[in-house]
């Protein structure tokens, strides 16, 4: 279950924060939503570690290996015999190997992005369109209808202007 | 204080609105417009079907002559593309705030440039069918592409810029598309909730996302880079007097940079016009994009120079009869060239003045446009026309096909760019509103300061 709570600002709501932290509400159940990036430890002081960075490498690598591969490969299955010059030519397959290199570790990016952030989530979350107009979302997960009361009071208390849950959007 | 945040969050809804209005449902005049282009684009696929169905004899290209205007096209629209996606990567590295407002036309700029660049060489081998020639693909015949050439290195790069800038393009709207499905209805909200991809702007979806767009701001700076070098080994590679030259990847660097940001400034002028943007591209926008013109016609200038003091100081015979030819023959063209590329464009940009005018601003953004096309006329035909042997010597004028179809990308550029406009936010939104809350005022002891983040 999760339940959002809309608030107007940054101040009230990281009030709301501080007070369902205050109320022993575990900070890695609570997210904030916005529509434009908030400055770190604002609102929420979890850090995010991104690991996706290693698929980027990761797909470079394999990338490199692909066109590496794809030009020496053809040169030695359709040699073509030049003067006395080698079958695998290096500055050609280094050229090819640097563009698969980086179109490899640019899909790496975007795919080991996603992937973190776990999209594309078609599944209905709690959420509100008009975090799209500045107002700043708090949403937080909780297991039972109890606690789901609970920390939709906390919030209420905190100044929210509007308490939503998950259900409500399904 | 409630109605302060009131008044905050209609100011917000307001600007979205105002954004976002390109992607208002059509107007007359659009659709007029879009039926123009399409007109003209739909005059440039006939005058292919013509090349198509009676062979490359209908096109001006002939014996010397063998790269004519679709080869000229294709290194042109390669440059145009080039500034967009690079521009847009390292004003992002260098985290300047200007850019925010200009980012997306760029990015969009480089797709449909690049997706036009590419239209080139399918057009140019006359046989258009047999293009799949040129990918490794198994066939009875054992032929496999030989990665030995130049050609071989263009497709692939070309195919990794086209596929680099689209996700770069995406990377930059996915918030955006995000706000456009929260406003949407109907048919329209479903295909921009897949877009948006279920995107929420949770503090963990910004965090990665911020680092996702510095990796590859930084990785398709080079992958730009690398396009236009492979454009130039094209010719560079050959031994044709006037291509043979080691300065021709930076030269061909500069040169798509220069044509690039000059498109930039074009489209920043129309968008401004078009969509009443006024408020958010500001005359300091322009300014700043006129430095950065400046800064690259100084750079592209230099190249020139020193690739025409080599030539004029070796003085060996076949370089120099080639530029003598087209010093003689083409010395419009040279003229207009060196003019607008250089003895106009520099002294004019050291002014503010001219930097903050939009008019002309876009003036100078079109002549650097129509004299770096004509740079790419004089690199690819003089050449070409008046190689190593006198009894092949030749001329080259375009026919009314590779006209058309000239006129046709033009077109069908501006009609990709039209139709973008009106289905996508063509301002970047989240990037806008997230500079106007860095600029919020902070009170530290006696004064009162900008609230930006460090390197901003």
């Amino acid at each position: 279950m999760e339940v959002l709570g809309l608030f107007r600002n940054i101040e009230t709501a990281a009030e709301g924060v501080n007070n369902l932290l205050g109320e022993n509400i575990p900070e890695d159940t609570v997210t904030s939503l916005s529509s434009v990036p908030i400055p770190k430890g604002t609102v929420i002081k979890r850090d995010h570690s991104a690991w996706f960075q290693w698929v980027t490498l990761a797909g470079g690598v394999i990338g490199a290996a692909a066109g590496f591969l794809l030009a020496a490969g053809t040169a030695m299955l359709y040699p073509l015999y030049t003067g006395d010059k080698p079958i695998i030519s290096m500055f050609p397959v280094g050229i090819i190997t640097y563009e698969f290199a980086m179109l490899f570790a640019i899909i790496g990016t975007i795919a080991g992005m996603l992937f973190q952030m776990r999209l594309p989530c078609f599944s209905k979350k709690a959420y509100d369109p008009e975090i799209t107009t500045g107002m700043i979302g708090i949403s937080v997960i909780c297991d039972t209808e109890q606690e789901r009361d609970k920390i939709s009071g906390i919030l209420d208390r905190s100044g929210a202007v509007r308490i939503r849950t998950d259900e409500e959007v399904k | 204080m409630p109605e302060e945040e009131g008044l905050k969050q209609k100011n917000i809804q307001e600007m979205n609105e105002k954004m976002l209005s390109s992607i208002r449902p059509p107007t007359g005049k659009w659709v007029f417009l879009a039926v123009v282009l399409g007109a003209i684009t739909g005059w440039a696929a006939y005058a292919w079907w013509v090349q198509l169905s009676t062979g490359l004899v209908v096109a001006g290209i002939n014996r010397p002559v063998m790269w004519g205007f679709y080869i000229i096209n294709f290194v042109f629209w390669v440059g145009l593309s080039h500034s967009g996606t690079m521009v847009s990567g390292i004003l992002r590295l260098s985290k300047a705030n200007w850019r925010r407002p200009i980012l997306r036309a760029a990015e969009a700029m480089t797709v449909f440039a690049i997706s036009v660049a590419a239209m080139f060489p399918l057009i140019h081998i006359g046989r258009t069918w047999k293009a799949y020639y040129l990918i490794p693909l198994p066939n009875s015949m054992g032929l496999w592409p030989n990665f030995r050439s130049p050609l071989l290195w263009d497709l692939t790069a070309i195919n990794t810029y086209i596929l680099g800038s689209s996700l770069f393009l995406f990377l930059g709207m996915l918030p955006d598309l995000a706000v456009v499905r929260d406003r949407s209805v109907g048919i329209k909200k479903k295909i921009y909730t897949v877009l948006a991809m279920g995107w929420r702007g949770t503090d963990r979806e910004w965090s990665l996302y911020g680092k996702a767009s510095t990796i590859m701001a930084a990785l398709i700076v080079p992958v730009a880079v690398s396009v236009h070098s492979i454009v130039s080994w094209d010719f560079a590679m050959t031994l044709v007097p006037g291509w043979h030259s080691t300065i021709f990847a930076p030269y061909f660097v500069s040169g798509a940079m220069f044509s690039g940001v000059a498109a930039v400034i074009t489209l920043m002028v129309i968008l401004r016009k078009a969509f009443h943007l006024e408020h958010h591209l500001r005359e300091e926008h322009f300014d700043n994009m006129g430095k950065l013109l400046l800064v690259i016609s100084l750079v592209w200038s230099y190249l020139y120079f020193a690739e025409v003091l080599t030539i004029w100081y070796g003085h060996k015979p076949i370089e120099w009869e080639v530029f003598i030819f087209t010093a003689d023959r083409y010395s419009f063209l040279l003229g207009l060239m060196v003019l607008g590329n250089a003895f106009i464009t520099i002294p004019a940009l050291c002014f503010r003045r001219v930097r903050r005018s939009v008019t002309v601003m876009l003036f100078i953004s079109i002549l650097v446009n129509v004299c770096m096309f004509t740079e790419r006329f004089l690199i690819i035909v003089p050449p070409l026309s008046h190689r190593n042997v006198p009894f092949m010597w030749g001329n080259y004028s375009p026919s009314w096909v590779e006209l058309s179809i000239t006129a046709g990308a033009l077109a069908g550029f501006a009609l990709m760019y039209t139709m973008f406009a009106k289905f996508f936010p063509i301002v970047s939104l989240t990037d806008v509103r997230e500079g106007l809350e860095m600029k919020k005022k902070l009170k530290i002891g006696r004064s009162t300061v900008n609230a930006r983040i460090e390197g901003e």
